[in-house]
Parts: C-alpha cells; structure tokens; sequence
C-alpha cells in the first residue's frame, strides 16, 4: 500500500467528511418524502413536500460535488508530482461550501411562504426551478467555489505539454463546471427559454462535466489500486472524454421534446443521445481490462466495490435506463412520471456518489496512517446501498409504468383519488427499499468517520480462505471471469433494456391507447426485474472472482496478461 | 481503442480532431437553438399574456417563489406528487382555479366556482357567468366539481398575497397556451370508466337525492335551521376555507366565532352576531376582520338566499362553544 506523499493531500479529508454527513442528511430526506408520497399529510404546513424535496436534490448535488472535490485533491499531488496549489484557497473554499450550504438549507424553506427575495430583478433566496433551486446569493457563492477548484487544480498541474490524458480529462472537467453553472443564474420570463437553459446547467454538469470528471477520476483510481498503466488507462479516458462530448452535446436535445421547442429536436435527440451509451460501454468494458491486467488480490476491497458499483450502475442506470426513455416516441409517455426518478437515482448515486465514497475508501485509511483495516464493514455497506438502490428503482419504474397508464393513457389526473391508489404498492416499495439503503449509508459513515480510532474489530482484516490444496483454482461462481463471460452479462442487460424500451414503445399502440394495459405491464414486469437482477447478479460474480483470487496459488499471481499491457510506468 | 505503452497513440492529433467535430456539432446546435426561438414559430410568450391586468411574467415569478415545481410537474418536468400543471387553465378553467388556489386543502364545490363566475376576472377570461355554459367549456372543472368537490386534497393551503392567485392564473394560461408539440399525448378513452378511477364519491346519494326533488333543501329547513346549514356550508364550499373549531385554515375557524368580539382591519370592534355573520357572508368585504386581506373571500350575496344564509348563521350558533 502506497503512502501518503504529499502533505496537501490530507486537505482532502475534510471534503470526505463532509461529503459523508451531507450524504446521510440528504438520504433523511429521501425517507422524508418519500413517506410523504405515501401519506402526503405527513408533516404539511410544517415541512412541506417540495421543500424537503429541493432540499434532497440540492444536498444530493453539494455531496456529490463535495466528493468529487476530495478525490481531485487526494490525487491531484499524485498526478503533478506535487504539492496542491494555494492550500488557504482549499481551505477557504471548504468554509464556503459547509456555509453555502446551510445557508441554502434554510433559504429553501422560504418557498412555503413564497418568498424568494426578488432584487434586480433576481431571486435572490430561493428560485423554484428544479435541481437549480438555490437562490442567487448562493449561486454566486457556488461560482466562486468553481472558480476556486479550477484554479487550484490547474495551478497544481504541471505544463500543458507534460499532460497526460488524465490531467486533460480533469482539466476540462473542472473549467467546464464552472462555465456551465453560469447559464443557471438568470431568471428568465418564458418559460421554454428558462427550461432550454435549466438543462444547459442539468444535462451538461452530469452528461459533460461530471461524467468527464468521473471517467478521468475512475482512470486514476484504477492506475492506484492495479498499477495500471498510466498510458494505456489514459488513452481510455481520451476516448471516454471524447465519446461523451460527442454524443452528450446534441445529446442534450432529448430534454427539448416537449418544453415548447421545435419538433426537429425530437429527431436531433432521439439520435443522438442514443449514442450516450457509447461512452459507458466502453467504461465498463474498461474497469473490466484494467481488473483484469493481472490475477492479484484486491488491496482495498471496498474501494474497489464502490468503482464497480460506479462503472455498472452508469451503465444500468444512465446507460440503459437513460437509452430506454430517449427516444421521442418512449420519452412523450415516460416524461413527467416515476420512470424517470428510476433513472435518475441509479444514475446519479450510482454513477457519482459511489465514485466518491470509494475514493474515500481509498483515501481516508491511507490518510489516517493504516496499514490495513476491517473490510467488512465497508462490503457489507456496499451491497446494502447496492440493493437498497437497485430496488428503489424497480419501485418507481413500476409505480411509474401503472402511472403512464393511469395518467396518460386513461387521462385519470385526481392523483389523490385514482393515480396514488393505483401506484401504492409500489410508493411503499420505495422506503421499504430505502431503509436498506440508509442502514447502509449509515455504516458508510460511521465506518469511514471513525476508521483508525475505534478498536479493531479481532477478526483479520482480509479473509484469506484455508486452502488446503494450495494449488486448486476457484470453481463455479468465484472462477475467473473472463472477458467472453463479461460480454454475456453486458449483453443480458441490454437485452432486459431492451424489452422494458419495447414496453414503452407499446404505449403507442391502438389496443393499449384503447384501455388494455397487458402489453406494456407485462413487458415492464419482465424488463425491469430482470434487468436489475442481472445487474445485483454479473456485480456479485464479479466481486466473487475478484475476492477468490486471495485464495488462488501465488505462481500465477503475474499472468501473462499483466506483461502484455505492461506494468505501471 | 487501446493504446499499448510505448506505441505512438497520437493522442494530440486526435484531440485536436476531436475538438473539431465538437465545434462543428456545436454549431449545429447553435443553429437549432436560434431556429427554435425564432419570431415565426409564433409561439406564446408571456409578455403578451395576461389575466384581468396580471402579466404570466409575474405569474411566473409566484410559481418560482412557491416552489410549485417541487410537488408538480409543467412541461413534464419537476416532481411527481402532484398532477402536471401545463393545461390545467384548458382543462379547469379560472373560475375553478380562483376557487381552488386560495384554500388548496379542499377541492371546490360547485357553489364555490360559481361565486367566483361571478367576478369580473374569471367570467372576461372564460366568457361566461353561468356555471352549465363554464363546465361545458371547461370540462375538467365539472369533472373536478363532481367528483372531488367538497373533499379534501393533499395539498397544503399556501398563504397567498393579494394578487398572487391571478398572477399565477395568468402563468397557467400561458403555459397551457403554449405549443408543447403535442405533449402530454391526449387520451383516446374515457378514463373514467376504467377500474383505475374511484367511483364517484355521493353518486349513490346524489341518484336518490335525484329521486325526489320536492324533499330537497327547503323540506330539511323548515325541520332544523342548523342541521340545513351545516349541510349548506359543505357544498357551498366554505369548509374549504373555515374549520368548525378555532384553527385557522384560510379563513377564520368558527368555533366560539358566534358572540365573540371581532376586530377589524382598521382597528374597530364589531361583536359576531346574527347580523355581523350574515353581512360577511353577502358582503365580505365590508368589514374585514384583522389580519385578514379583503377579496380574499367572494361574495355569497348571488348565491344564497335569506332563509339560507339565516340557516348558516343558525349553524354558526351551535358552534359557539366549540373551541373555547
């Protein structure tokens, strides 16, 4: 295990902590509203639905963020070889943040009495637009934070000519963040204008810069944990980068559907989000070679989960599912109902929050001096917000598909009287879920806040299973995974994306606009289930042969395969 | 797209490569962008349209100060508790949302919309003060008042300021007159027939109540003044707005309301009688009570006759106690 080489690499841990206490608070209210969508009397008048709401989604991007920050300072020494730039600047900008967001905590509890501090024309508190509802006073502070990380960072870098894919990758990453959240501070009159404009921010954080960012993050993780070639994983993120722009740019007309823009965009972002996959396909595929360069055991089992979890739940989540509802004739029925959140949770804490907390796998217990720790408890909290996530989904692409039925198709829109009875089952699915995925957040951040200071638990800390032989490979579910096998399940998964991509297409037909729901709940019914089983199953065969290897015989620790792509430069 | 270490990868050429085609789809985007907001597209915009003298400008700003996007969707987009807010004007009507957005915990009645036909806003937008005539034109208000009328919503009663309902009218009617290109897709049967919809709340009563009209409300008076007007205050709609007890939903609540000393908005005392109660209810605004804004609540002078208006007062009586 590597040491920590440089001092301003510790400025990171701050960032991991917070990212940690902003995570559970943000999964309370998860909870909170979504008992609210079961009784939705539960705290009204007091802490209304649509403020614990913009509060869920606004602690859900400061976390996310606030991990992405500590991962690009942990490896930001490691990539230039040297210290961070300006570490009172790092400083600063953690104050700013922990005071941005209390203070935009409390600002949006003004909606309740609609007040959002108009001044110049602005909304100064709070603004009521989707994911951007933080007022002005904290945009600011939040353009200034941009700022800030994207001077530190390419202050630390070395020349540009010395850069590698990696440092490009974040380079762009951080700049077009804090270019992009410009577009989000002005209030705008039309309404198809101020939508076409709230996705510039939306779309182009998390399909451009954060999905650039978490391909050049996951490249490192990746160099660190398997001494992957710094080359060879690089010249990945180059096309990952690449793929991304490419087909995320006009991609972000699959938002310009129905917002009161022209029909042209339906063909413009039916296309060319389709080809959004590209670039997860080719992660994926990624993660595979690069685990796959030798037959080591893990060094760090639960960072490792967490980048799996990462990799696989972009592609299920924002690959798949996102694939599914992208075109014009799926998306007119799937817009504005549950199948989306389905979407959008796998996707965003699948893709981006779990990078974070595995780069705080990673991190903290170098940073904290230990030479090893007690795995278990970070596994154990891997496959609680793993399934706890991956259920939550099938709940609201169910409840979702009874809801395009219901709403859509049958025109029912009393949601009190005939939507919520009908979605119920699946509307108390959803915490049911979720308290899976609390427990394990939970013991994410007491695992991770308090590594290194409490006892160790008595059991060793990797599991090193009797093997009395000494010589005898892994069989059956533990065997090695080959890249053919990998290629099976990725194909299993589109399959089920396939079918549940079919099961809104069939919206459309005559019989189902006539009243009969059977197509399109049996194929929802088929797709999303197997798709999400397939997903839980190809990530435990997956682990499993990752985790048989500490068993395996040290003679062919080094394969073949490491010489061939080489051993870290 | 692997690149061996060691192998010439020429990544700065292809970057460079890359960076073109993305400046070449930029300007493809750049181009849509510009086509799309274009003049001749004639789509609505908000400064051309308004509700009695509310601009949908600051209409919009209402629905960004509430946060209706946290709970609703409009245009498909914003969260899903609540139905999509884009044609609800085509659907409901102004009359219906004057008489919803006040006391959004209840869902009008019937009597309730038409007090609000009777003001100058709803009945110059929607071209008629009679209530057939408005559910014809507006058949989700009929669909609303039938079925829903009377009951309580999940919606929170949000305090409005002074104009801020017409405002936010104004906002819905420009939303619903946009072209959405023909998003959300329109329904091709009745959804009402379907095992997804409640039946119909009272359609039992309302069949035996059809039954024989000459027992209707005037038989029920001359029984018990009060027990008529405590039927009477329910589809009027004015339980959307006043609890029995003391709790203030968006009026006062009514409990030990009867008797008591009200003061006014200018700081006068008045005492809650027989008289006071029946003037606020013909004339609300002649005497508001403090703290209160005036036009909050309509005039139900239209709409009741004495004998009726009598039997609410009578109602309000047994409830002198309560609360206290």
């Amino acid at each position: 295990m590597i040491q920590i080489q440089y001092d301003t690499q510790r400025l990171s841990m701050r960032f991991f902590m917070l990212m940690l206490v902003l995570f559970i608070i943000q999964v309370g209210f998860g909870m909170l509203i979504a008992l609210q969508h079961i009784d939705p009397a539960l705290l009204a008048g007091t802490l209304n639905f649509n403020i614990a709401r913009a509060e869920h989604l606004n602690l859900g991007i400061i976390w996310i963020l606030s991990g992405f920050i500590g991962t690009i300072l942990f490896v930001g020494p490691l990539l230039s070889k040297r210290e961070l730039a300006s570490p009172w600047l790092i400083k600063f900008l953690f104050y700013a943040l922990v005071a941005v967001t209390i203070w935009n905590v409390i600002a949006q509890s003004f909606a309740s009495s609609g007040i959002a501090g108009w001044w110049m024309g602005q909304p100064w508190i709070q603004e009521g637009l989707e994911y951007l509802e933080a007022g002005r006073v904290a945009d600011i502070i939040i353009l200034v934070g941009f700022s800030i990380l994207a001077y530190v960072v390419l202050r630390t870098f070395p020349p540009r000519k010395e850069w590698n894919e990696i440092h490009w990758g974040l380079a762009l990453g951080v700049v077009a963040l804090t270019l992009v959240w410009i577009f989000g501070l002005f209030f705008i009159e039309r309404q198809d204008v101020s939508e076409y404009f709230r996705w510039y921010v939306v779309h182009y954080w998390v399909e451009g810069v954060w999905e650039v960012i978490h391909i050049s993050l996951i490249g490192f993780l990746l160099v660190l944990l398997f001494d992957a070639n710094v080359k060879s994983v690089g010249y990945a993120v180059f096309w990952g980068v690449a793929l991304v722009w490419l087909s995320g740019l006009i991609g972000n007309a699959h938002h310009y559907f129905w917002i009161g823009t022209p029909e042209f965009w339906q063909f413009w972002g039916s296309l060319f989000s389709a080809l959004e996959p590209l670039p997860l396909i080719f992660c994926f595929w990624h993660i595979y070679l690069d685990a796959h360069n030798d037959r080591k055991p893990l060094k760090n089992a639960p960072a490792f989960y967490f980048i799996l979890g990462s990799v696989v739940l972009e592609q299920v989540g924002a690959g798949i599912l996102g694939f599914t509802m992208t075109f014009a004739l799926t998306n007119v029925w799937s817009h504005g109902t549950w199948v989306t959140p389905s979407h959008a949770h796998l996707a965003l804490f699948g893709t981006f929050g779990m990078l974070g907390i595995a780069a705080a796998y990673y991190a903290v217990p170098l940073m904290r001096g230990l030479k090893d720790y007690d795995e278990r408890m970070g596994k154990l909290a891997f496959w609680l917000v793993f399934t706890g996530m991956l259920g939550m989904a099938f709940a609201f692409a169910l409840g979702g598909t009874v809801q395009v039925f219901a709403y859509r198709t049958l025109g029912l829109d009393w949601f009190g009287g005939d939507i919520f009875p009908a979605m119920n089952f699946f509307k108390v699915l959803v915490p049911v879920f979720g308290t899976l995925f609390t427990i394990g957040g939970l013991l994410i951040a007491y695992d991770l806040i308090t590594m290194g200071y409490r006892a160790p638990a008595g059991a060793p800390a990797k599991t090193v299973h009797a093997n009395p032989g000494g010589t005898r490979f892994a069989t059956g579910w533990g065997r090695y995974l080959t890249g053919y096998e990998s290629g099976i399940w990725l194909l299993g998964m589109w399959f089920f994306g396939a079918v549940i991509t079919f099961g809104l297409l069939s919206f459309n037909l005559a019989s189902v606009q006539a009243g009969n729901p059977t197509l399109p709940y049996l194929l929802a019914s088929i797709g999303y289930p197997g798709l999400l089983l397939v997903t839980l199953l190809f990530v435990w065969r997956f682990l499993a042969s990752m985790e048989s290897r500490a068993s395996e015989p040290a003679t062919i620790l080094d394969g073949p395969s490491s010489q061939a792509l080489g051993q870290a430069g | 797209m692997t690149c061996a270490p060691g192998k010439p990868c020429e990544e700065g050429r292809k970057r460079r490569g890359a960076f073109g085609i993305l400046g070449v789809m930029a300007l493809i985007f750049v181009a849509l962008s510009v086509a799309s907001f274009l003049k001749s597209r004639n789509q609505a915009v908000p400064a051309n349209v308004s509700y009695g003298v509310h601009s949908a400008v600051d209409g919009k700003r209402v629905f960004q100060a509430y946060n209706c996007m946290g709970c609703h969707t409009l245009l498909g987009n914003g969260a899903y508790l609540g139905p999509d807010l884009t044609n609800i004007y085509e659907h409901a009507g102004p009359a219906w949302l004057e008489a919803f957005l006040p006391s959004a915990g209840g869902w009008p009645t019937a009597t309730a919309v038409q007090v609000h036909l009777q003001g100058s806003g709803p009945s110059a937008a929607g071209g008629t003060n009679s209530l057939d005539a408005y559910f014809k034109q507006y058949p989700g208000a009929a669909e609303r008042v039938h079925r829903r009328g009377g009951g309580t919503t999940h919606m929170p009663n949000l305090s409005f300021r002074p104009n801020e309902v017409a405002r936010l009218i104004a906002f819905l009617k420009y939303t619903s007159e946009m072209n959405t290109e023909g998003w959300p897709p329109k329904p091709k049967v009745d959804g009402l027939g379907f095992a997804l919809a409640t039946p119909m709340p009272g359609l039992a009563a309302a069949d035996a109540g059809a039954g024989n009209p000459a027992a209707g409300p005037d038989a029920q008076a001359a029984i018990d003044p009060a027990a008529h007007g405590g039927q009477l205050v329910k589809q009027s709609g004015c339980t959307a707005c006043h609890a029995p007890d003391t709790t203030r939903l968006v009026g006062p609540g009514w409990g030990g309301l009867y008797g008591s000393t009200v003061t006014l908005a200018d700081g006068s005392t008045v005492q809650a009688d027989d008289a006071y109660l029946a003037a606020s209810i013909r004339t609300p605004d002649a005497q508001v009570a403090s703290g209160y804004p005036p036009g909050l609540m309509p005039s139900y002078a239209a709409m009741l006759d004495d004998d009726q208006v009598n039997a609410i007062v009578a109602y309000l009586r047994t409830l002198s106690g309560a609360g206290q």
